[in-house]
């Protein structure tokens, strides 16, 4: 047993001095964080952040390219220029490019005309002949020319001309805008919606019943005196059938409180400070009687 | 203040020894205890385990000298007189306290021949019992540390862990640097714990199989004897 147990120990022994000497901690090799700007700010400079000041500077914000909306507007003709003037268009000029070559015509005969009467008798006949010739296909040389000149705005295919295919007018086209893509960003808070009804709307809701109803004075406990009541109402602002009363309370004060709660509604209607545009929004509605918020003060 | 300037200044307070001996010293009373009684036991599992692995090696050595002799056509009285002399074991052991009764039960004046086959087994069951126990001595050791010690060692994980976490509440300060040592301290109790359980299970499992080996060789031994001797008693009453 001894022997077995000194050959334990130094085993032991052993191990915890390679452990020792083998078990260094190496740190972990992560990059230190960049640090970040950080601004310390009370509440309430927080929350003059995030309301919404009536005199901030609107921002303006270009108008956004879309390609989704709006009407695309094609251009009118391949080759015209995008200005705002229209050019004069190329084709009432092609009848006269066709006409013109008969306009020579009259020449001829004027060139025809002149020999006989002046120089007839100097000149040979071959000579006026050739002349004759000469001034003819000069004319027609030249009204060929006209008629090709006028000619081209006419968009016939040359494959030589393919480049004169090409669009190549200036970019400065009008991009088509959106209709409703860029709103106006609002200048309340981030977490307003839209889809509720105004304040000014529940504010004359409420200072019209509050006109109306007169909760019993002086109660002891004020807080047992809410009354909830669920109205429907119709288009026209009028109660649809019985006001619902949720709360349920005990005592005579509190039946007083709610009989005039629902005695208010009937003597309100119709509700006219609600708008109908938002009749999904108050066609149905659960008003809170407080005494608490009819003291002034 | 500059976020490097306060970097700087946390950094030296997280900069702790994470050695063996560190954690060690940073630990609580009771932890530093635990792992030291299971130091302990992994030295004891491990003086065990050696000295066990002798006895069996040196026991089946003398279990296979002794069955060559037993069966080499030497005379059973020759062997007994060789092998009484000095104290025995396994085998030989058996051998020898089945010819002691043997030879009582012939060398008295009455001769009781009728228990005596009775008797012979009855002996040799004994020494059996006597040497299985020293077969298995101490092998109980191994399997209490084998299923405590991760216990022991969780123990001292937990009691760790919980003065760490008290430390921190005491600081104030949630940084990793900060919990990181109080947390690899009270895991170290359970590393220590289970380097003394694991050997301890497989060591304690080897040899109990070892031990059942030894022990169906050894009754083995005895029912071949015990046939022999029981012939021999049967000759001899009717001669």
């Amino acid at each position: 047993m001894k022997t077995g147990l000194t050959i334990s120990a130094i085993g032991h022994a052993a191990l915890l001095l390679w452990a020792a000497f083998s078990f260094t901690s190496q740190p972990l090799s992560a990059a230190a964080p960049d640090s970040l700007p950080v601004d310390i700010i009370s509440d309430t400079q927080f929350s003059q952040m995030m309301a919404g000041s009536k005199t901030a500077p609107k921002t303006e914000t270009p108008k956004p390219l879309v390609d989704a909306f709006g009407e695309p507007k094609p251009a009118e003709s391949a080759v015209a220029k995008v200005a705002e003037k229209p050019e004069i268009k190329p084709i009432p000029k092609e009848e006269p490019a066709e006409q013109k070559p008969p306009e020579p015509k009259p020449m001829e005969p004027l060139v025809e005309k002149k020999p006989p009467a002046k120089v007839e008798p100097k000149t040979d006949p071959i000579a006026e002949a050739l002349k004759k010739e000469d001034a003819k296909k000069s004319a027609e040389a030249k009204a060929k020319a006209a008629a090709e000149k006028k000619k081209k705005p006419q968009l016939a295919f040359d494959p030589d001309q393919i480049s004169a295919l090409l669009d190549k007018r200036d970019p400065q086209r009008q991009a088509s805008t959106g209709d409703t893509v860029n709103k106006e960003p609002s200048l309340g808070t981030t977490t307003g919606s839209a889809s509720t009804l105004s304040q000014s709307e529940i504010d004359a809701l409420r200072s019209r019943l509050a006109q109306l109803w007169n909760p019993p004075a002086g109660a002891l406990n004020p807080q047992d005196l809410v009354v909830r009541i669920r109205v429907k109402l119709g288009r026209d602002g009028k109660l649809v059938g019985p006001p619902m009363v949720l709360t349920s309370g005990q005592g005579s004060v509190f039946e007083a409180a709610r009989d005039g709660a629902v005695r208010a509604l009937f003597q309100a209607q119709p509700f006219e400070m609600l708008r109908l545009d938002h009749y999904d929004l108050w066609k149905e509605m659960e008003i809170t009687f407080d005494p608490r918020e009819m003291i002034p003060g | 203040m500059n976020p490097a300037d306060v970097a700087q200044t946390v950094l030296p307070l997280s900069s702790s020894d994470v050695s063996i001996f560190a954690l060690f010293w940073q630990a609580h009373w009771i932890v530093k205890s635990v792992m030291l009684g299971l130091l302990g036991c992994s030295v004891w599992v491990w003086a065990i385990a050696i000295e066990k692995f002798k006895l069996y090696a040196l026991t089946k050595r003398a279990m296979d000298s002794f069955e060559q002799a037993f069966w080499s056509g030497q005379s059973l009285e020759d062997l007994y007189r060789s092998l009484s002399s000095r104290p025995t074991h396994s085998m030989a052991a058996l051998f020898v306290a089945a010819m002691r009764e043997w030879k009582r039960s012939f060398e008295s004046e009455l001769r009781t021949l009728a228990g005596l086959q009775a008797r012979i087994e009855k002996v040799m069951d004994v020494t059996i019992a006597r040497e299985i126990e020293r077969l298995e001595r101490r092998l109980l050791v191994l399997a209490t540390v084998g299923s405590a010690g991760p216990f022991v060692g969780l123990f001292g994980t937990v009691w760790g862990i919980m003065t760490s976490f008290q430390s921190i509440a005491a600081s104030k300060n949630t940084s990793l640097a900060v919990v990181a040592p109080g947390i690899a301290e009270a895991l170290f109790a359970t590393a220590i714990g289970l380097v003394a359980a694991i050997p301890a299970t497989i060591l304690y499992n080897k040899f109990v199989s070892e031990v059942n080996k030894q022990a169906l060789r050894l009754e083995g031994f005895a029912d071949e004897f015990a046939a022999i001797l029981s012939r021999q008693i049967d000759e001899r009453a009717q001669g």
